[in-house]
């Protein structure tokens, strides 16, 4: 018998309470994660899921989009706020109140647990 | 000694848009606040509204009358911000004139109405630059030009609390404000009565949007926030929500750059030591958010400019092969636009639902999921005959497209409907910036009116 570690992950719309996007003035658009317990956010806070790095990656960004970006322990919320390509109602523009660019959001994998796995080694 | 407490009321976060609940408004008014107020506008919606002067909502007049009503049968005063969303002059005229038309219905007793405008003069800010003092951009706007200046069609300043404690000096029983902060009518009465600024400002951006500080999620719900001299207290008036810590602490960051600051005319919201806790059941008790008055006083000023007339045609694909090259789709019914229309004097869009019609650039799901798309052409020109003609020309060159391996030879585009619809005129925000002003007051002169039936 061998045991191998392996990495679960769980979607972060599994784990957070609220996850939303709202216009922050007319050019920009934020984004809160709102966590229902402390053990959660820390857990996810720490899992580097959630970074300026993992954001401009899953939207395709540059960092300089990135107007804030914020861990919010009283409440166990990350929030970060980005520039958008024009103001909102723009010719063009299609998310007048800025309010479903969190979708890709859900989706997000965060490393959860490890987990034992067990298997005969053949080759040994 | 009981506490000293003041008792604010506000049954929408949007006056206008859609009728408030009443079940919960009418709980709360029976238990006898001291101010009913509501904020009716936002930048939110786009620039079109300020642009071309035009309303949102369809039910401002039945918003309006609940609170009129409720809140002159029980003394109270009702104070309205951002009149007619944009708070541009006509629609402070508009509110202005719904209130008394509303006194006359219901005979309501004479009472005292104020108003103020929030409208700013293109050679106000011109004399400004001229006098060498900046107008800086908010949210990555450049520094405002002349240019820029000359080319926007209306320009509001966003009011703080003080044409708000002006016209209660003078004695208002109802207020319709101009363009101002969503927490100005809230922080105005509170700060007047002496109450702490930075619990008064704080308490004013937890109600701005009514019931969406409570959980669950419901709009057009009433809640009352309660000040003190220590705190404030959210507390919700439908029987099934809850004001927690969570939906609180997740309120005071909703909409805002930071969870940590908020600014206003004046000064700065700093909360970044505030305490939120479980008062009882259904109410949580904030405390610890400081006010930081500036050394300048900068006015916040939102300007639009028009682009064109608008119009949107719809069309639909459900063929396998279209759906799978609906770039290049796209690609052969903007290159026939150039060659029928030019390649200036137009805007044109395509908007793909289905593909990234809501994320565009920001959509990292890059391959087609659906087995369908909704494609939406929306074509901008100085005049709307132009505009149309090239929207229509736009849709159908969808239903004609000539690309290889289409198997469907009667038309490549499903309709709902054959011709493109007038959309609301096409505008950009031309003004996001702060301009420097030596007076609170000076952009929001007030007015005091009034209504109703029979003598003073």
């Amino acid at each position: 018998m061998t045991m191998t570690m392996t990495m679960s992950t769980r979607k972060l719309s599994q784990l957070a309470k609220t996850i939303r996007s709202k216009n922050a003035g007319v050019n920009q658009i934020t984004f809160d994660i709102v966590f229902s317990d402390a053990e959660t956010y820390e857990k996810v806070r720490r899992s580097g899921a959630l970074t300026e790095q993992s954001v401009c990656r899953l939207y395709g960004i540059e960092p300089e989009r990135i107007s804030h970006f914020v861990e919010f322990d009283v409440i166990n919320a990350i929030k970060f706020t980005i520039y958008r390509a024009k103001p909102n109602g723009s010719p063009g523009e299609s998310d007048i109140l800025g309010c479903q660019q969190y979708g890709p959001l859900m989706d997000v994998e965060v490393p959860w647990e490890y987990e034992e796995q067990h298997g005969i080694a053949l080759n040994q | 000694m009981k506490q000293r407490t003041m008792r604010i009321l506000i049954p929408t976060g949007h006056l206008g848009t859609v009728p408030f609940k009443l079940d919960s408004f009418r709980r709360g008014m029976e238990t006898g606040p001291d101010f009913v107020v509501a904020d009716a506008g936002s930048s939110d919606p786009g620039p079109v509204f300020l642009g071309a002067d035009i309303p949102l909502g369809f039910f401002e007049r039945d918003d309006l009358e609940q609170m009129l009503v409720a809140s002159r049968q029980q003394g109270i005063p009702m104070l309205v911000g951002s009149a007619g969303d944009s708070g541009a002059n006509s629609r402070v005229d508009w509110f202005v004139s719904l209130i008394k038309e509303l006194a006359q219905k219901h005979e309501i007793p004479r009472f005292k109405l104020g108003y103020f405008y929030s409208e700013v003069p293109k050679e106000y800010l011109m004399q400004k630059i001229q006098d060498g003092r900046s107008i800086d951009g908010l949210g990555g706007f450049p520094p405002l030009t002349m240019d820029e200046i000359e080319g926007t069609d209306r320009i509001v300043g966003v009011a703080g609390i003080h044409p708000f404690i002006k016209l209660l000096d003078m004695g208002a029983d109802v207020i319709i404000g101009g363009r101002c902060g969503d927490i100005a009518f809230t922080a105005a009465p509170a700060i007047r009565a002496g109450f702490p600024e930075g619990l008064a400002y704080h308490m004013g951006k937890m109600l701005e949007c009514a019931s969406l500080c409570a959980e669950p999620f419901m709009g057009k719900e009433t809640v009352i926030g309660t000040i003190s001299e220590e705190d404030i207290k959210l507390t919700p008036y439908h029987p099934d929500q809850r004001c927690t810590v969570a939906s609180a602490g997740a309120h005071s960051m909703y909409e805002r750059e930071s969870p940590f600051y908020e600014y206003a005319l004046g000064g700065m919201l700093d909360m970044r030591e505030c305490a939120f806790e479980q008062f009882d059941e259904r109410t949580c008790r904030i405390s610890g958010a400081r006010w930081i008055p500036s050394a300048e006083m900068r006015v916040k000023i939102e300007g639009a400019r028009k682009v064109g007339e608008r119009y949107i045609g719809i069309t639909a694909i459900r063929d396998p092969h279209l759906v799978q090259h609906v770039d290049e789709v796209i690609q052969w019914s903007r290159e026939s636009v150039k060659e029928n229309f030019g390649q200036t004097g137009y805007e044109l869009h395509y908007h793909v639902f289905g593909k990234n019609g809501v994320l565009k650039d920001l959509e990292p799901v890059k391959e087609i999921r659906s087995h369908e798309l909704c494609v939406v052409a929306e074509g901008v020109a100085a005049n709307g005959e132009l505009a149309e003609r090239i929207t229509d020309f736009a849709t159908r060159m969808m239903f004609f497209v000539r690309i290889p391996g289409v198997k469907g030879t009667a038309g490549a585009a499903a309709f709902i409907e054959k011709r493109p619809m007038r959309a609301t005129p096409s505008y950009v925000w031309s003004i996001n910036h702060t301009v420097p002003v030596d007076d609170p007051m000076e952009l929001f002169p007030v007015h005091l009116t009034e209504a109703g039936v029979g003598g003073a």
